[in-house]
């Protein structure tokens, strides 16, 4: 049963399919939707959800994950480390990586940094207009996790496990939650135009799960979603003419095998397939959108500050759809900010510069991002839905020269401390807490696994880690692991 | 399980050169509350408790009082032990706890590794604000609370604490010596098949009735899809139906059973099993060197039926099976190669441990049914298998060569010996002295040549005969000299205790297999073979025959195929479970006389149809085998039989994977777009999904949305999950659409160009049958409005063949 009954009882999709099962006359729908259980397979979603699991009182309906995929900098952003600035140039004992013990010299950031809102919240001026936002948002800035590396580090951001082949959090809250939009994905993944994160498609992966918990790849130009609409020449029509033949064979066909809950699936899947043709264009469709709003978003922002920067209009038109995916019912969005292969400045991965890379990145999501905070404020949709930022570890105080021939200027990956804001349903807004040492290096005060920053994203959409399980391989998985994970209340409103 | 251990090794080596700033932070801290709080207890209950529920308390309790020191209360826990006070309530630096959990002396708690700082300052805190303890509160292990809660209400019972063999374990039915159960005598003499018999006779006692046969059609489609995975021709359909001879039925299975589709269709289920693939995953998603040597050589062994306990021998203990140089055993043993591998993980000794226990996950899944990853922290909660088995049963595979080698940061760490070749010892000896002979002649050249020219080509000769290997090489084991296995303390990799020895776990000791070195080699894998292949094993070949006849009946008799123990479900027919099993046995472990048995039950030959209301009423989940299940076709059937509609299948079997042509926006999805991905001619793209190249970070669209299992973990069951993106896919993906065309172009060239003789040849080569005059005339209807729509004759053949392979019928076999 999905735990969110409002929305998928049974009725509502019923009344669904007669809305779109109008258009194929001459179908017996009605007496398919008479049968029990019709819709029992494409109730899946949750139907593993264990018995007895008490869920908590629901805050946020839907999560918006805004992943800066590369890793950025905390100390550059958020996390004002004075000593740090003061120290600048100093050499110190280092750990690079793992127990390789290097001498290094401490790089303080070039960025100037403010306090802002009512709440006095650090941000520095790389993120002008998130910095606006700050009374909405909740700083944990003493999380850590358990890899160096892109790969198993990603994995586990996503999946809670740094091993490849576990279900991603969308696939957990698709698991737990169930769908509110029948003519939409639950759990939708938006990629930056340069390419897909580290490790690829695993990290939208259902695992062990069910493969329709899987995210589903959105793109914002062209066909949304693969083998959405017919190739040239085929027109609507002509498709709406096919599936009336095709359900009206496989009505034939039921009706020697009127046990059969899949075969009722499977015709009303044609019927969905059908609906997500328009559906998820309208969806992404921003023409009803107004010019200010356009404007806001840095949609119509083509001035790339750099060579390799894409601008603020990809990542815009992705946070604006994110905030339509949200009014249409969607649980689970993620949008990557940085793609194709780490290691280089196509990736917030400043290696090869911080500056550099803050003016290739910083600029492409600030004002995005401010948007989205603005515009889901404005709806009065910013209370049920959760918005998290981060990436998948942070950045070195020290700079680094291992991955840049000598080259000084450059941060390494950092996943002993650094920084996740979070904003919305439930969320304590001006909120900081937890802190890293004085040099902004290790998480020290009210330290976070990355797995209670789970535990805290599932509390605050109404599912308890500790319940939220999937039984697979003899034990009853969960997305925190066998370690207890605890909810961090510090940012809870 | 072992990221929290691998941070606190790395904190602890990270305090020695920081210690300073540490010390500072620690003195700062114990000032500062850490968590914001209202009152102590509730301090105590969510800070103190777990941390002393957690690391503490496992060893310091009533029954296990190590130190004299029990910490699960309050009087005992200021008692202190033989040390005296460890905790001096409102003096935490004169409390020796502080001490201890600072690694500051010679005691250092827990043992391993330290404790996160903030961890300690929380008892540090505590102590300083007096160290106060809810009344009368007694603490238990937390894992064990939560479990043992949950138990209460459902699913399987928490076994006690500490580990100990009780009857109860020595009598779950899965570990129960293989016997042959007597086989039910039953009113109705003439049913022969022992299968019929075990199940009429339980539906007897319910008074229900077996399903009648199914239609000679829906029959031989339902064989040709179990055994080969691919639809019938019409042809063969028609025989089958007008072929009175009463072994008609045989005949069928024989020449399917003989069929070299036959293994490429059980040779996949196996793949699932043992989560194949050719990559290794994560970032780099490197190419597992001849991987696919290993998948034929699957398909191979079903084809030419092998013996089971063999086919087990090879995989596990190829290179340590006697009888001289075998390159076939030799390719099995890539089933070791075949998981997912890090090559830039944070810690390489973690990993390596992480793999060994993918291998130990994989063979206790595949081969036994067990769950025996859940024994790597701790004792199994619910099946007899202690952490000591598990560590024990490790021993058995130390001694692989490491899939990576070990080094620190940087990333792509080169990978181990994980290739053979595929040659016998002295042929690889001589070809190695030759080799060294030709260099050295060749650098006794160098020295006296001076053309320029000349040096350069000899320097290349040189190169080229140190990379080049004039034989065939597959993925496969290598052993290094034997290395000790400890028990790890929480699994964690850095925590080894005590060592153990290789042996077999206390609950299925019923042969001692000895350890004989082989082939330079420990022998220790063999020794694990023997005793897996070994007919006295209770659970290998009710495993195994729990496979067959979920294939072939849509769902096990064991539901749970992966898990026979107490987390799984029990058998609905152990009695039928137990005789298949011991036929197995009896018969030599020969798998295509099971399939024979099984197929020439009445009970595989039922109908699928549910319309017998006595027994849908009183067994609606069909658990009593009362109807046959009608299953939907995996990804690899649908995708093979619609080449084999459009006359596009390329039958060619065995050798190196292809790459299917994909939409960019898939490409688009790796980290760089067409990373390792090839292009393939037409014709290879027409092969058999088998032989798609598996990629773990790039899966076909085809594959994905129709349920293939993930490649990560050992998938006994795939899910069958309905979604809108199937049929948007089977619309609108070019593949699909091509396979149409091209079967409407076999139509639109037939020499008989009337619409009712076209309609028919499309229903015949799709299902195999003549449409209904409904049908027919649904058909005609919908050809004449593609005509209406502006497509021309062909093309509305090509829309008119895409709708029926989007068919229920299609999908759905009765």
């Amino acid at each position: 049963m999905s735990t969110d009954q409002p929305q998928s009882s049974t009725g509502s999709r019923r009344e669904f399919l007669w809305q779109s099962g109008a258009g194929f006359t001459g179908l017996a729908l009605a007496s398919l939707l008479s049968q029990e259980g019709f819709f029992n397979r494409v109730t899946l979603a949750s139907e593993q959800l264990n018995q007895g699991v008490s869920i908590p009182p629901k805050k946020a309906r839907a999560c918006i994950f805004l992943f800066m995929f590369g890793g950025p900098s905390q100390v550059d952003l958020f996390d004002y480390k004075p000593e740090l600035q003061k120290r600048d140039g100093q050499t110190i004992d280092n750990e690079f990586r793992r127990n390789t013990k290097t001498k290094a010299i401490l790089q303080a950031s070039r960025r100037t940094f403010a306090r802002h809102g009512q709440s006095g919240q650090w941000c520095s001026d790389a993120f002008p207009n998130i910095a606006r936002h700050v009374d909405k948002m909740a700083f944990v800035k003493s999380l850590y996790s358990d890899s160096f590396a892109h790969g198993s580090a990603v994995l586990q951001m996503n999946t809670g496990r740094i091993l490849q082949g576990h279900p991603s959090l969308g696939a957990w809250l698709s698991h737990g939650m169930g769908t509110m939009n029948n003519n939409l994905p639950t759990h939708v993944v938006m990629l930056d135009p340069r390419g897909g994160p580290t490790t690829g498609p695993p990290n939208w992966s259902s695992g062990y799960m069910p493969a329709s918990h899987a995210g589903t790849v959105l793109r914002t130009s062209g066909p949304p979603i693969l083998n959405l609409q017919p190739p040239e020449g085929i027109t609507r029509e002509i498709q709406s003419d096919q599936l009336h033949f095709i359900n009206r064979l496989n009505a034939e066909h039921l009706k020697s095998r009127p046990e059969f809950n899949d075969l009722q699936a499977r015709i009303a899947s044609y019927e969905l397939a059908f609906a997500l043709q328009s559906s998820a264009p309208e969806a992404l469709d921003l023409s009803g959108e107004d010019k200010k709003t356009i404007e806001m978003y840095g949609i119509n922002e083509t001035k790339a500050v750099h060579p390799i920067s894409v601008g603020s209009a990809p990542f815009g038109r992705q946070c604006l759809i994110a905030r339509r995916l949200v009014e249409r019912g969607v649980r689970f969005i993620q949008i990557y900010s940085g793609g194709g292969g780490a290691g280089g400045q196509n990736t917030w991965d400043g290696h090869h510069g911080i500056e550099e890379n803050l003016a290739i990145h910083a600029p492409e999501v600030d004002r995005p991002i401010a948007a989205l905070l603005t515009d889901l404020d404005q709806r009065g949709l910013l209370d049920e839905t959760l918005v998290v930022w981060g990436g998948e570890f942070g950045r070195m105080p020290v700079s680094e020269t291992f991955n840049t021939g000598g080259k000084p200027g450059g941060r390494d990956h950092n996943p002993k401390g650094f920084t996740y804001w979070l904003a919305g349903g439930g969320v304590k807004g001006g909120t900081s807490y937890g802190e890293t040492d004085e040099l902004g290096q290790e998480a020290v005060v009210n330290r976070h696994h990355l797995r209670d920053l789970h535990a805290t994203i599932l509390h605050l959409m109404g599912l308890d880690h500790r319940t939220l399980t999937y039984f697979y391989g003899g034990l009853d998985n969960k997305l925190t692991g066998v370690q207890e994970a605890e909810v961090i209340h510090g940012i809870l409103a | 399980m072992q990221p929290c251990y691998t941070f606190l090794l790395y904190l602890t080596k990270r305090l020695k050169w920081k210690q300073n700033i540490i010390a500072c932070l620690i003195l700062l801290k114990l000032c500062v509350p850490l968590v914001v709080k209202s009152d102590e207890s509730s301090h105590f209950s969510k800070v103190v408790q777990p941390i002393l529920q957690r690391y503490c308390i496992s060893c310091h309790n009533p029954s296990k009082a190590r130190g004299g020191l029990d910490l699960t209360s309050q009087a005992t826990a200021m008692a202190g032990g033989e040390s005296g006070h460890v905790i001096l309530p409102g003096k935490p630096e004169q409390s020796l706890i502080m001490e201890v959990l600072g690694y500051e002396g010679d005691i250092q708690m827990p043992p391993g590794s330290r404790l996160p700082v903030d961890t300690i300052n929380a008892i540090g805190q505590w102590i300083k604000n007096g160290a106060s303890w809810p009344e009368g509160l007694i603490l238990k292990s937390n894992t064990m609370a939560s479990h043992a809660d949950k138990s209460e209400n459902t699913g399987p019972k928490l076994r006690s604490q500490p580990f100990q063999l009780s009857d109860e374990d020595r009598g779950w039915w899965s570990f129960q010596a293989n016997k042959s159960p007597e086989i039910p005598a039953i009113p109705d003499h003439s049913i022969k098949n022992p299968i019929d018999r075990f199940l009429i006779h339980k539906l007897n006692a319910l008074k229900l009735q077996q399903n009648g046969p199914a239609l000679r059609r829906e029959l031989i489609r339902r064989a040709y899809y179990d055994l080969l995975g691919l639809p019938p021709s019409p042809e063969a359909v028609n025989r089958f139906e007008n072929d009175s001879s009463p072994d008609a039925w045989e005949k069928v299975i024989d020449e399917l059973l003989a069929s070299p589709h036959y293994g490429e269709r059980w040779g996949r289920h196996w793949l699932d099993l043992v989560r194949f693939a050719e990559t290794n995953g994560y970032e780099r998603d490197g190419t597992k060197p001849f991987a696919w040597r290993y998948r034929d050589y699957i398909i191979n062994s079903f084809n030419s039926d092998k013996p089971y306990d063999r086919f087990i021998t090879e995989q596990l203990a190829g290179d340590e099976m006697p009888g001289g140089f075998d390159a076939d055993r030799m390719i099995a043993t890539g089933y070791y190669r075949l998981h997912v591998w890090d090559d830039e993980p944070d810690n390489t000794l973690t990993a390596e441990f992480d793999d060994l226990d993918d291998i130990m996950v994989t063979t206790g899944a595949t081969y036994l049914g067990l769950t025996i990853g859940c024994a790597r922290c701790h004792d199994h909660k619910f099946d007899p298998i202690s952490q000591s088995d598990y560590y024990s049963l490790l021993a058995y595979f130390r001694s692989i060569n490491p899939y990576g080698q070990h080094k620190t940061g940087g990333g792509g760490r080169g990978t181990g010996k994980i290739t053979r070749i595929l040659a016998p010892e002295d042929q690889i000896q001589s070809w190695q002295m030759q080799k060294l002979r030709k260099v050295d002649e060749i650098k006794n050249l160098i020295k006296t040549t001076t053309d320029q020219q000349k040096l350069k080509e000899l320097d290349n000769t040189i190169k080229k005969l140190e990379i080049e290997i004039p034989f065939e090489q597959a993925l496969a084991i290598n052993e290094d000299p034997v290395k000790p296995t400890f028990i790890f303390r929480r699994g964690d990799a850095h925590a080894p205790t005590v060592e153990v020895s290789p042996a077999f776990p206390g609950i299925m000791q019923f042969s001692s297999a000895e350890i004989k070195p082989v082939n330079g080699s420990s022998g220790r894998r063999l020794a694990m073979a023997e005793w897996i292949a070994s007919p006295k094993n209770p659970l290998t070949a009710r495993v195994f025959v729990n496979r067959l006849w979920q294939h072939h009946f849509g769902r096990g008799i064991v539901p749970t195929v992966n898990d026979f123990g107490r987390t799984g479900e029990s058998p609905t027919h152990p009695e039928l479970l137990d005789w298949l099993a011991a036929r197995f046995i009896s018969s030599g472990m020969k798998i295509k006389a099971m399939h024979r048995l099984m197929m020439t039950s009445r009970a595989y030959q039922m109908s699928s149809r549910a319309d017998n209301a006595e027994a849908r009423t009183a067994d609606q989940a069909n658990n009593l085998f009362w109807r046959q299940n009608p299953r939907r076709l995996e990804a690899e059937a649908l995708r093979d039989s619609l080449l084999v509609f459009s006359g596009n299948l390329n039958r060619r079997r065995g050798g190196p994977g292809f790459f299917p042509a994909l939409p960019e926006e898939i490409h688009r999805t790796q980290d760089s777009a067409r990373k390792g991905w090839l292009e393939s001619s037409p014709e290879e793209q027409n092969r058999r999904s088998i032989y798609i190249f598996a990629k773990r970070a790039l899966v076909p669209p085809i594959l994905e949305t129709f349920d293939c299992p993930s490649s990560t973990v050992p998938a006994g069951n795939r899910s069958v999950t309905t979604v809108a993106p199937q049929a948007l896919l089977l619309l609108n993906d070019a593949f699909v659409r091509k396979q149409a065309e091209d079967l409407a172009s076999i139509i639109f060239h037939m020499t008989d160009k009337t619409m009712p003789v076209r309609i028919e040849k499309a229903f015949s080569i799709i299902i195999q049958r003549k449409p209904t005059q409904t049908e027919m005339e649904s058909s005609v209807e919908f050809l004449e409005n593609m005509r209406e729509r502006n497509l021309t004759e062909d093309q509305a053949l090509s829309q008119f063949c895409l709708a029926l392979l989007n068919l229920n019928e299609v999908i759905y076999v009765d």
